[in-house]
């Protein structure tokens, strides 16, 4: 074995090519021959961020509603017509887009587009009040299996709430609050398909066994006679998008064995050199068992089971979030405090081959997170509808080979002082813990933070 | 919408052909040392997954202290002979590597990720991790402390509660899968470090291993790699001995309730023993089950539960591969409430299976669903590897991959009601709930 480290990797490659139809709406092809598979990705630029208090988790219920059928394709069809020909498809809503993908056999590729479109231009007609109460009842389980009947489930609904204040736009989860997911019209979820899924809110990639040449004729074959709709509405916006916490500190209690704490702070949004280099502090901190926080908190500090740290790439600012759960009989003030020593080091400085590996480690999870053209197709058209345009994803991504460990510190410094983050403890419903030197113990392998 | 131009009504695609799946050939061969190298390059992504596998899963484990195998599993990459822990970690995140041990009921596996140009130095670290671990008296401490906290952390969460009363209440106390790969909370207590020691020394000998790569590397220099990091690894471990085969089990057809205080969800399983992995009849019965179960929106659970009536979030079912059985499950969770209605209309979709012959459209549909998601099962040098792997680890036939859609186009509609009856009889299979809205 060489004791020699090996060069920093190049970034990867997704060449596109693009093309707008008549109507506005977005076309991009990337071309991968690897398996006889295209995969179908229709992302509209409107998410949980577009809704209105009160009405909370419309945009998501909306998605669930788009699956139950369309004027040509009626319930039952949609999933039926994409299994049968050896497809999957999937739907999900996020802060800032709501998306509709399809992976299919090359040979039906037009399937998923016959169906997309239908769904855009024929939904409206066959919108029940009884396809509502199925839905919102699949949605309120959805609530309680992902969230309320979890350990630790509700905390970061309350985490959002702490960071963000009222007035922002990320300040409410996107499953909506139940009281809402209740109360929300057959008239609420017309208005939010007339708003917002019309072609020119709409961005299409399709990536895959198929050329550029095929790709446009069909987008023009499916969705060139759609017509464009009314101009989105702009998403009106706090004065401060990236704020410190609104409320800085709070416990909460929860039917767990263990007690976590949740710390979050806004950051600089996706795309911006700033949010790649914190990007980078997130793995230095926290990926690998030689990483900052394993080394402090686990391995060497033996006070935490686990401990995660995650970035969202969201458009109107970031999250950068720690989480870690106590041992037995490690109080969560120490853990907090262990963090907050970290993050105090991190600032003072980090060392260049902290910053190659953990260079490497983002690299390394790019290359298995872009490794099938589903997910290229939903980071291109992620890029389109973040950032403007696809070729912004390779930008995004050659920017981790130029991130310097002087940045590093210096973004630890400026973005995750304890004056801007949020701190929610979460401890078990008995009595909190007090620590007892003399007790070993902890866990596993950590719970992952969806972004 | 106000547009006066109204869109026209385009006919459904008609499709052409399906593609022709690529399956990949693998070369294979075997070391001096009887390690059986499984290698499938392929230009693309530029990574290599590589997976060793062991027979060394919890079946293994000394009858005393269950949890062994598992600790075993993740002591490795916790300090060897050459590097400390922290070297050890130290080398693997520079190199951007990522080594996930994984220990199930049969098999014990390291699953290492690399970046491409690393290969070599990954190659070395794989065989010092499995060749050579020291298991440091504190890192063994640490971890076994680190496991028992889990298991704690792990019973504040109902699902996971469901699925271990179900697999108790199928296989029994006695058999290995009838309690979870991980171990109990007193063997993981008291297993001693000597007999971590020895259960390495046993069962992770390369006679009875293979590894699977997959991924973009070129095929001499892995052979190469492989001979040089692995030349001093010697030996055969002892064959894993398993129970006689499962019986019905003995509270078949009754009901398990666990109640849990203020739970707005019921986690329901109805659970039974399934069938080996090499057992002819495998893909029969997972055509069944995908009729039943193997899609949340478009199986009969589904459609019933979810798509008519809004109880659920999901329902699936499935079989799980194992060298001796497997199990097989239908799980969901749902609405308090509606309990006792959903074990209802779970079992009723079953009986229906098994009473009623399948619609020929529904069997052509299941059938076509499964043949054609044989394109996307090779996209990835993960998804190389895994399927891969199970033709190794369950000694399936080389060309099984390929052989696939003509075993599943030649299920009948007698197939399915005759796999429905032996597989998804509610009076042969355990029912567990953890909530509440039920009683037994």
């Amino acid at each position: 074995m060489t004791d020699t480290a090996p060069q920093s990797t190049t970034a990867l490659r997704f060449p596109v090519r693009t093309h707008t139809l008549a109507n506005g709406m977005r076309i991009i092809h990337h071309e991968e021959r690897a398996a006889p598979i295209v995969a179908v990705h229709l992302m509209y630029r409107a998410g949980s961020r577009d809704e209105r208090p009160g009405r909370t988790g419309l945009a998501h219920l909306l998605e669930h509603l788009m699956f139950e059928g369309s004027l040509h394709a009626p319930k039952g069809q949609f999933d039926d017509q994409l299994e049968r020909v050896g497809g999957t498809n999937n739907g999900s809503t996020w802060l800032d887009r709501t998306n509709y993908y399809e992976t299919v056999p090359s040979h039906a590729v037009e399937l998923p587009l016959w169906l997309e479109r239908d769904r855009m231009g024929f939904f409206l007609p066959v919108l029940t009040g009884e396809m509502l109460e199925v839905q919102r009842g699949v949605v309120i389980n959805e609530r309680r299996q992902s969230y309320e009947n979890r350990p630790y489930g509700m905390a970061d609904q309350r985490l959002h709430e702490m960071l963000f204040g009222a007035g922002h736009p990320y300040a409410w989860p996107t499953i909506g609050y139940m009281p809402d997911l209740e109360r929300i019209s057959l008239e609420d979820a017309r208005g939010f398909y007339q708003t917002y899924y019309a072609p020119g809110n709409a961005v299409l990639t399709l990536a895959g066994d198929l050329s550029a040449e095929q790709a446009v004729e069909l987008a023009e074959r499916y969705f060139g006679d759609l017509p464009a709709g009314p101009p989105v509405p702009p998403l009106a916006l706090p004065n401060d998008t990236a704020p410190a916490a609104s409320v800085r500190r709070e416990v909460m209690t929860d039917d767990v064995s263990f007690p976590r704490i949740y710390q979050a702070w806004t950051t600089p949004p996706y795309g911006t050199r700033e949010w790649v280099v914190m990007d980078v502090l997130a793995y230095l901190l926290a990926d690998g068992d030689s990483s900052r926080m394993q080394r402090a908190l686990i391995r060497e500090g033996r006070m935490a089971q686990d401990v995660d740290t995650y970035l969202y790439p969201t458009a109107v600012c970031g999250v950068f979030g720690v989480v870690a759960t106590s041992r037995t009989g490690i109080a969560p003030e120490t853990l907090e405090a262990a963090v907050r020593q970290v993050l105090d080091d991190v600032a003072r400085g980090v060392d260049d081959d902290e910053v190659l590996g953990a260079v490497r480690r983002v690299r390394r999870d790019q290359v298995s997170e872009l490794a099938t053209v589903e997910e290229r197709a939903e980071a291109l058209s992620y890029a389109a509808t973040v950032l403007g345009a696809p070729e912004e994803l390779e930008r995004v991504l050659e920017m981790y080979g130029e991130v310097t460990a002087e940045e590093v510190s210096r973004a630890a410094a400026k973005w995750l002082g304890e004056e801007r983050g949020a701190t929610l403890v979460v401890i078990p419903s008995g009595n909190p813990p007090r620590d007892e030197d003399d007790f070993e113990d902890g866990d596993d392998d950590g719970e992952e933070v969806e972004g | 919408m106000s547009d006066t131009m109204h869109p026209a009504i385009l006919p459904p695609p008609v499709l052409g052909a399906p593609p022709v799946p690529r399956v990949p050939r693998p070369e294979r061969y075997t070391l001096p040392n009887g390690l059986r190298v499984i290698s499938a390059p392929r230009a693309g992504v530029p990574q290599v997954v590589l997976r060793l596998v062991f027979p060394a899963g919890s079946a293994a484990d000394p009858k005393e202290y269950p949890g062994t195998a598992g600790l075993v599993g993740h002591l490795i990459v916790e300090g060897t002979a050459r590097y400390a822990a922290e070297q050890l970690h130290a080398r693997l995140d520079l190199l951007g590597a990522s080594v996930n041990p994984h220990v199930g009921h049969d098999f014990a596996e390291v699953e290492l990720v690399l970046l491409s140009e690393t290969l070599r130095e990954g190659v070395g670290l794989l065989a010092e991790v499995v060749t050579r671990p020291s298991f440091p008296g504190h890192e063994v401490e640490r971890v076994r402390a680190e496991s028992l906290d889990a298991l704690v952390a792990r019973a504040d969460e109902p699902s996971n509660i469901a699925d271990d009363l179900a697999a108790l209440e199928v296989f029994g106390p006695d058999h290995p899968y009838g309690i979870p790969s991980f171990g109990t909370e007193a063997g993981i207590r008291e297993v001693p470090r000597e007999a971590l020691v020895a259960f390495h020394a046993a069962h992770y000998r390369p006679a009875n291993a293979f590894i699977v790569a997959a991924g973009e590397f070129d095929a001499g220099e892995l052979r190469a790699a492989l001979e040089e990091a692995f030349a001093e690894w010697r030996g055969e471990a002892p064959p894993v001995v398993y129970p006689p085969a499962v019986p019905v089990p003995p509270r078949a057809g009754q009901l398990a309730v666990t109640p849990w205080a203020d739970a707005s969800q019921s986690e329901i399983r109805i659970a039974g023993p399934g069938l080996p992995r090499i057992h002819p009849e495998w893909m029969k019965a997972g055509v069944a089950n995908f009729l039943l179960g193997g899609s949340t929106i478009t199986g009969r659970l589904g459609a019933n539960l979810r798509e008519d009536k809004g109880w659920t979030y999901g329902v699936r079912s499935h079989f799980s591969a194992g060298v001796v059985h497997g199990g097989w499950v239908a799980d969901t969770a749902v609405d308090v409430g509606v309990t006792a209605a959903a074990v209802g209309e779970m079992v009723k979709e079953m009986r229906r299976l098994m009473d009623e012959r399948v619609p020929e459209a529904e069997l052509r549909r299941a059938k076509d669903a499964l043949m054609l998601s044989l394109p996307r099962m090779f996209e990835t040098p993960a998804g190389v590897a895994s399927r891969l792997a199970a033709i190794e680890a369950y000694g399936l036939p080389h060309d099984w991959w390929e052989r696939f859609a003509g075993e599943v186009d030649a299920v009948t509609i007698d197939d399915v009601r005759e796999m429905a009856r032996r597989h998804f009889n509610p009076d042969h299979l355990v029912r567990v709930v953890v909530g509440g809205g039920i009683e037994e």
